[in-house]
């Protein structure tokens, strides 16, 4: 075994060569990495963004690949776009139409990380031994190192718990709260805006992430999901290769 | 004669039917995890139905339906045994005689390295299927071994290859056949929805071709019959080696999100391997074109 911080894949050297020799500033480069993306590795300290596609603004300004996102920020994306990132040991997969807040954990808290999900659609991975909040419209998800895969909108939140512990709460009913301990993508939940008392929380439908998509933000923040073969039924059917 | 190497009568009905049976009945009792139930419809235009050339390669348009359900069962933490039944009929417009109904099962040992984004996944497999036609002489039993590997390239791109040994046992000796092909895929997901893929495939042992009698035909052919699909026509079938080279391209559209919609076009090269050396080269040659258009879903 390699001793920390010394590069054991050839492909990631060549993407962090690529990376300091600014390549991926060109327009050729960034086009090509758009179009046919990368070897995806552990993205170098300092770098948040891994990919961006259509229109993607944090604090209102523009993002390319070279912008950073901390605590504080806000997040937005235009309905064809989509933004993968990373935030200390946390990554997403923004999709398009949506906006979060990033907000900052009060410094007594044993939060980690603070994410208002206002709009839209986020795919997470959260490191181990850092506690989450995720809240959306209608929901307040606590996360302990899980991937989770969640949509706000003001009438309901979906949200799966791809693995690991998610305790979930309906904001408008406080009888409605459940904790969801999953191995892969187990039990999908919607979180209602305004369900019956003690009956806001329901059992949904898998949606709109795969294990493939998990597996790439995992890799972004160094780790691997639990599960080793990807479903291929979390992927639009297509035909069997000829 | 038995070229196949495989009789029918050692093979009869289980195999075929094994693993649709084993999917329904063995799920619950043991730790398996079974995959949603796939329905394909598809539109096929060929313009070279009987494998021939010139004026004796016909077009037809066939109409196809394809069920299927599979099971996971984990072997180790890396291994996996994946087993998948399916059942489906091609429906030919014009040349009714190679219409048929298939029923069949496959079964794969398939192996992960990690969980890595980028791991390959390696496969061993073996399928078989019993196809029944409404002709005679191409009924049968297919089969198909080999292995494959399924390697993530970059978050965009996906390379399926595999080498495998195919074998078709016929009710005459001409559709006995054996041959070892070679392929490889590139899927390029430029988007979420949408997914473009090439493919290409090295094929190598026995075709069958129908047309009329030609002497580099006859002089070529391992075997030949009258083949009853094309009775009206006259035509024979013929079994000779070949050189075959395919391409594939094709284009999934997913929409919703169990469904989707696939457009491909499919050319395929055949060439003897050993041509006689009498009459026409050209009778014994072939190109196909296909284009297919089908609609899946998952449920």
């Amino acid at each position: 075994m390699r001793p920390f911080g010394v590069l054991d894949d050839p492909r990631r050297r060549i993407l962090i060569q690529a990376l300091a020799a600014g390549f991926f500033s060109t327009p050729w480069g960034v086009a090509a990495q758009s179009l046919f993306g990368a070897a995806p590795g552990r993205l170098p300290s300092g770098q948040s963004i891994y990919r961006t596609s259509g229109r993607v603004l944090v604090n209102s300004q523009l993002a390319t690949v070279a912008t950073r996102i901390a605590p504080g920020d806000t997040v937005e994306t235009s309905p064809d776009g989509e933004l993968v990132f990373v935030l200390a040991e946390e990554a997403f997969i923004l999709r398009g139409g949506s906006r979060v807040v990033i907000e900052k954990p009060p410094a007594n808290s044993p939060l980690k990380t603070a994410l208002r999900l206002a709009t839209g659609k986020l795919l997470s991975v959260f490191g181990r031994g850092r506690p989450t909040r995720i809240a959306t419209a209608t929901a307040t998800i606590g996360v302990r190192g899980t991937g989770v895969y969640v949509e706000s909108d003001p009438a309901q939140t979906y949200l799966c718990t791809c693995y690991g512990v998610a305790d979930i709460s309906a904001t408008n009913d406080p009888l409605s709260t459940e904790t969801v301990s999953a191995t892969h993508h187990d039990k999908p939940l919607y979180i209602l805006a305004k369900g019956k008392t003690g009956a806001s929380i329901r059992r949904a439908p898998f949606i709109n992430h795969t294990d493939q998509e998990l597996m790439l933000i995992e890799t972004l923040v160094g780790r691997t999901p639990p599960f080793v073969f990807p479903m291929d039924d979390y992927n639009a059917p297509r035909r069997d290769y000829p | 004669m038995r070229r196949a190497g495989i009789t029918r009568s050692g093979l009869r009905a289980g195999c075929a039917a094994a693993a649709l049976a084993f999917t329904c009945g063995f799920a619950h009792a043991v730790d398996v995890e079974l995959s949603a139930t796939r329905i394909e419809a598809s539109y096929t235009s060929d313009n070279n139905v009987t494998r021939s050339s010139g004026a004796d390669a016909l077009r037809d348009r066939i109409l196809g339906l394809r069920v299927s359900k599979g099971l996971m069962m984990p072997v180790s933490t890396r291994t996996r045994a994946v087993f998948q039944g399916f059942a489906g009929a091609e429906k030919f417009q014009t040349y009714t005689g190679l219409s048929h109904n298939f029923i069949g099962g496959q079964g794969d040992i398939q192996f992960r390295s990690s969980a890595e984004f980028a791991a390959a996944t390696y496969g061993a497999f073996f399928r078989t299927q019993v196809e029944y036609y409404d002709s005679d002489l191409r009924d049968g039993y297919r089969y198909a071994y080999g292995l494959t590997v399924l390697k993530p390239i970059t978050d965009r791109m996906q390379f399926f290859g595999a080498i495998q040994q195919n074998i078709s046992d016929g009710k005459s000796v001409v559709f006995d056949t054996q041959s070892t092909s070679l392929r490889g895929n590139l899927d390029w997901s430029p988007g979420r929805s949408d997914t473009l893929y090439l493919g290409a495939e090295y094929r190598r042992g026995d075709i069958v071709s129908s047309g009329t009698q030609s002497l580099a035909r006859v002089n070529t052919a391992d075997a030949l019959v009258q083949d009853d699909a094309f009775t009206d026509k006259g035509y024979s079938a013929y079994r000779f080696q070949a050189n075959t080279g395919l391409m594939t391209l094709g284009y999934n559209h997913a929409f919703a999100e169990r469904h989707s919609l696939d457009i491909s076009w499919r050319y395929a090269r055949s060439k003897p391997l050993h041509p006689s050396g009498y009459g026409s080269a050209s009778d014994v040659r072939y190109t196909v074109s296909q284009l297919s258009l089908a609609y899946l879903m998952r449920f």
